[in-house]
């Protein structure tokens, strides 16, 4: 566009704020109509509650209330819930009212990372009904809990404080409760929100979650672990992840002496050595102050790093894998199988990103039956759950060609899920939607792997059981011949009274369950369910 | 009705053996030991043909029937329900037809799976399926069916100068009019009074039977006439046993010239495979085919054309078969023509089964049909009792032919032709096979 406006000498020039951007292409962030609005809010505060909670060691009690707000009008007010770390009152304005404004711009895993989500749902609110967000904040340390009632300055990208207050704690509460109203369609949004609500039920089995609509329902999903995954750590990236704009931005802001020492200090995995040796390929001056560095020098500093083959991998401790026993906690809570397994594979890298695949599999109680390509998939990055654009997903890929389930002894249409789980520090989405993740070979392989290893204990598991039905139905086989035999021989013995029939009978049960290997009773229970017709 | 005492006996006898095997079984039971019904194995493996009796025997191999077995549980349930049947009847002195004890013991068993869900099953569904019970439980007992007085459709039919005494009447059989008196399924009960007659024809065909009888075949020449009206059932087989081994008549068989006549001359004979075990008491071995065959047809010359062949097989011996001066034909080259009907794949099939795949892949010349055997029967190796030089003779020019013939053809060259030219000529230069 600025190329352009050289030749058009009428056109006028002025900058936007982010929140003015944000608001025009609103759909970027989700915000395209009010299903997906809706829909799209009630995301976005999840995940900061999430975030809020079990990032930082607290087991999460969550509350979503979503209400009609206006009698004539489609006004929802969407109010969540959480017992997180709460904010600082004096960050509390900015975190809801300036977009581009969070505390998650590090390395380490969490759900929001732009700063941008609670805002644009607020922005969102604000323009369809012009009320203004209400957050209510305390933190573990402080006494009292904070009040706030904002709105958002557009051109400025500035919140205005309408109303402010605080009040004594009396009780130990801290946490976050955030309320606001906006245009909505909830008949339309329902499904895809119940769904959400669910996903991230099935891996938050840590968590207890109250969910209320506005159709007068409540969902409760009780927490039944204890256990929470392990926390991510912040770490400095690796150096094949660098580009020449990170290095820019770690020249421009660091207040290291040498270049060496900005080196050793801002990345992870580049000792005295390392650096030596790539700043020697790089031909540049260890002792050099960062500050007095050219971009030419940055660029080839970065080509250093990007060729340099001996770095150890990146470290996975910025990664929150949600653990094996939470993937089987989980899904036991939403859906009872018969059976359930998980794996954590070890952590993996790609392009200096690393990444852990999990994977569960359930199988059988409640688990709905799948379809007969391939079974039902429930997909999540960093937690949270994809709901849309499966059939371009890695996973998706990985399950309908990698894996043939017929050599697990799975007969498809079943009632089988399988749950992936990627967990990265950039995962490696398709597309601005963000709901499926791109086949990248490491990741793909990855997947397969882990599926195979939880598929091979659900084939162990299987051929038991079939081993099990067919002795089953071997002795219905048998059994159900027992009353007629029985009735057969008494008649011939001429004794028509119940006593040599009983003992026949019970004799031959007797018989079937030694031969058969099966419990007396259920053999019983067999020959007791026959009725001889006439 | 007053029962005769040898029903009495007979229901006694057959009662007490019921009684006895269940016991033991039952005894089995309380003991804990797997419940079995050991039996002969009715099968073509344990079918013994006795060269020196000529008769079908059935073989000393056993099978052992139990309820713990999958595959044989469902048997062992209708055969102990079949018993129970027959012992009911027995016990209240009825005579139940086999397909009365079908019905009788036709019900339903609901039961529950392991899932609980319901299942219905029949006890049996065809008669098929309980007859082949019955039989079962003959060999498993060694009481006939007769002996436990069980009855059977009547098909059998006779004719001729004979008085019997069936039940408490007597019955003169030259005096049944355009009808016949119908052989009852307990032919041991039937006293023979008085007889005039010098041989028996037994005529595979009902309606040629009927022309017989009309024609007054059996007056002219002092016959006892039979018909067994297709595959002949128990009891026509025991009334002609009896016919032959009390009154010591010679017995003619006349069928259609094909496979399914040659067999229903070899049950009269010697037995037939599903019922071996009763053998001894049906089959009457010195029965004599008198036609149709396969020479009255069309002579010897075709024998003769293929003696080489036969004789790759069987050695020079074999070509003594044809008789010195060369039989001819009965029927005229024209009427051959007119007569005979190509043979169906179905008969090719069965014919091999009787003589043995090695003929008829050396005498069928029909490349599409000599395919198409050695496809279906290839290592087939035919019955003992038709591997002899008379019925290798027969079947040799079927399949050279594959040509077969009805009687009724013969009929049609005029019934004058069949009962006073054929039959009479067959019977007095001797021109059967025995
Ligand atoms: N429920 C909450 N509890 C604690 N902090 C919160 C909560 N919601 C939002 N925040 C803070 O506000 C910041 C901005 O949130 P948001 O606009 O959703 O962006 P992001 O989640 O991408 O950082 C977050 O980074 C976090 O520090
Ligand atoms: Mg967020």
């Amino acid at each position: 566009m600025g190329v352009m406006s050289a030749v058009a000498p009428t056109e006028r020039y002025r900058a936007i704020s982010p929140a003015e951007f944000f608001y025009k292409y609103r759909e970027i962030a989700g915000f395209s109509n009010p299903a997906r609005a809706l829909y799209q809010a009630v995301r976005e505060f999840v995940e900061n509650a999430l975030d809020a909670t079990d990032s930082h060691g607290i087991l999460p009690n969550i509350k979503i209330i979503i209400e009609k707000a206006d009698e004539n009008r489609e006004f929802y007010r969407v109010t969540v819930e959480d017992n997180g770390i709460g904010l600082p009152p004096h960050v509390v304005p900015e975190a809801f009212g300036r977009v581009l404004f969070s505390s998650k711009y590090i390395l380490r895993q969490t759900r929001g990372m732009f700063g941008l989500g609670a805002k644009v749902a607020i922005l969102y609110g604000q323009m369809t009904t012009g009320r203004p967000v209400e957050v209510i904040t305390s933190q573990p340390n402080l006494r009292r809990i904070y009040y706030f009632k904002l709105r958002i300055d557009i051109n400025k990208n500035e919140p205005i404080i309408i109303e402010r207050g605080s009040w004594r704690k009396n009780r130990d509460w801290h946490g976050t409760i955030v309320s606001m109203t906006l245009e909505g369609d909830w008949s339309r949004a329902k499904q895809r929100i119940k769904d959400y609500i669910l996903r991230t039920a099935v891996v938050t089995p840590y968590a207890n979650i109250v969910f209320m609509t506005p159709d007068g329902e409540i969902y409760y999903y009780e927490r039944v672990i204890d256990k929470l995954p392990r926390p991510p750590k912040e770490v400095k990236p690796h150096p094949y992840g660098v580009d020449l704009e990170l290095m820019k931005r770690i020249r421009d802001r660091s207040s290291f002496s040498t270049v060496k020492e900005m080196l050793m200090k801002s990345f992870q995995g580049i000792g005295n050595i390392t650096a030596s040796s790539l700043l020697e390929i790089a031909g540049i001056n260890p002792d050099l102050s960062p500050k007095s560095l050219s971009d030419k020098q940055l660029l080839e500093l970065v080509n250093a790093m990007k060729n340099y083959k001996r770095f150890r991998a990146p470290t996975s401790e910025a990664l929150s894998p949600l653990g094996e026993e939470v993937i089987k906690a989980g899904l036991k809570r939403i859906y009872e199988p018969e059976f359930v397994e998980a794996v954590t594979r070890k952590p993996s890298a790609y392009q200096g990103h690393p990444f852990i695949v999990e994977v569960g599999i359930a199988f059988g109680g409640k688990v709905p039956l799948s379809s007969d390509k391939y079974p039902t998939l429930l997909r999540y990055a960093n937690k949270i759950p994809l709901l849309y654009d499966e059939g371009s997903d890695v996973s998706t890929a990985v399950v309908k060609e990698d894996i043939s389930w017929d050599q697990y002894l799975v007969r498809l249409p079943a009632p089988i899920i399988v749950l992936v789980h990627l967990c990265s520090t950039k995962v490696p989405f398709k597309g601005v939607g963000k709901e499926s993740i791109a086949d990248v070979k490491e990741i793909r392989n990855e997947i397969k792997l882990a599926i195979q290893e939880v598929a091979r204990r659900l084939r162990v598991y299987l051929s038991r059981k079939l081993k099990e039905e067919e002795k089953k139905k071997k002795v219905v086989s048998l059994a159900k011949y027992v009353p007629e035999v029985v009735r057969a021989l008494t008649i011939i013995l001429g004794d028509g009274q119940g006593e040599e029939a009983k003992l026949l009978e019970e004799k031959l049960v007797e018989i079937v369950s030694l031969r058969t290997g099966l419990p007396r009773d259920e053999v019983y229970k067999v020959v007791k369910s026959v009725e001889i017709g006439v | 009705m007053a029962i005769s005492s040898v029903d009495k006996y007979a229901r006694q006898r057959s009662l007490e053996i019921l009684r006895k095997k269940f016991a033991s079984i039952a005894k089995r039971i309380l003991e804990g030991k797997k419940p079995v019904l050991i039996m002969p194995k009715r099968v073509l493996s344990n079918t013994i043909y006795d060269m020196k009796k000529k008769l079908l025997l059935l073989g000393p191999e056993m099978k052992r029937r139990s309820l713990l077995d999958v595959n044989e549980a469902r048997k062992f349930m209708q055969t102990l329900l079949m018993a129970s049947i027959i012992y009911e009847a027995l016990v209240n002195d009825e005579y139940p037809t086999i397909r009365d004890l079908y019905y009788r013991g036709k019900h339903t068993i609901s039961y529950r799976d392991i899932s609980g869900k319901l299942h219905h099953e029949n006890t049996w569904d065809e008669q098929r399926e309980s007859d082949a019970v019955i039989r079962d439980i003959e060999v498993f007992l060694g009481v006939l069916r007769e002996e436990m007085l069980i009855l059977s459709k009547e098909k059998g039919k006779v004719v001729g100068n004979l008085i019997i005494k069936s039940g408490d009447d007597v019955i003169d059989l030259s005096k049944m009019g355009h009808g016949a008196y119908a052989i009852e399924p307990t032919p041991d009960l039937i006293e023979f009074k008085d007889i005039d007659a010098e041989f028996v024809l037994v005529v595979e065909k009902d309606a040629v039977f009927q022309q017989l009888h009309r024609y007054g075949f059996w007056k002219k020449y002092k016959a006892i006439l039979i018909t067994s009206a297709g595959q002949p059932d128990r009891a026509t087989r025991r009334f002609v046993r009896r016919l032959s081994e009390e009154l010591k008549l010679p017995i003619y068989i006349l069928t259609d010239a094909d496979p399914y006549g040659w067999y229903i001359y070899s049950v009269f004979k010697i037995g037939s495979i599903t019922l071996s075990y009763e053998s001894e008491r049906l089959a009457t071995s010195n029965a004599k085919f008198i036609g149709v065959s396969m020479t009255d047809i069309f002579g010897e010359e075709e024998v003769a054309k293929n003696i080489n062949k036969l004789a790759s097989i069987f050695g020079k011996e074999i070509k003594k078969i044809i008789s010195k001066h060369g039989k001819k034909a009965y029927l005229s080259e024209k009427e051959r023509r007119n007569y005979i009907i190509k043979a169906k794949k179905k008969d090719v099939e069965r014919a091999v089964e009787l003589v043995g795949y090695d003929v008829a892949d050396k005498l069928i010349s029909n490349p599409e049909i000599k395919k198409y055997i050695r496809q279906k029967k290839l290592g087939v190796s035919g019955y003992p009792w038709f591997r002899t030089p008379e019925w290798i003779k027969e079947i040799s020019i079927f399949f050279s032919k594959l040509a077969k013939l009805e009687i009724e053809a013969m009929a049609s060259k005029g019934l004058k032709f069949l009962a006073d030219t054929y039959i009479p000529a067959k019977i007095e230069t001797g021109d059967w096979i025995d």
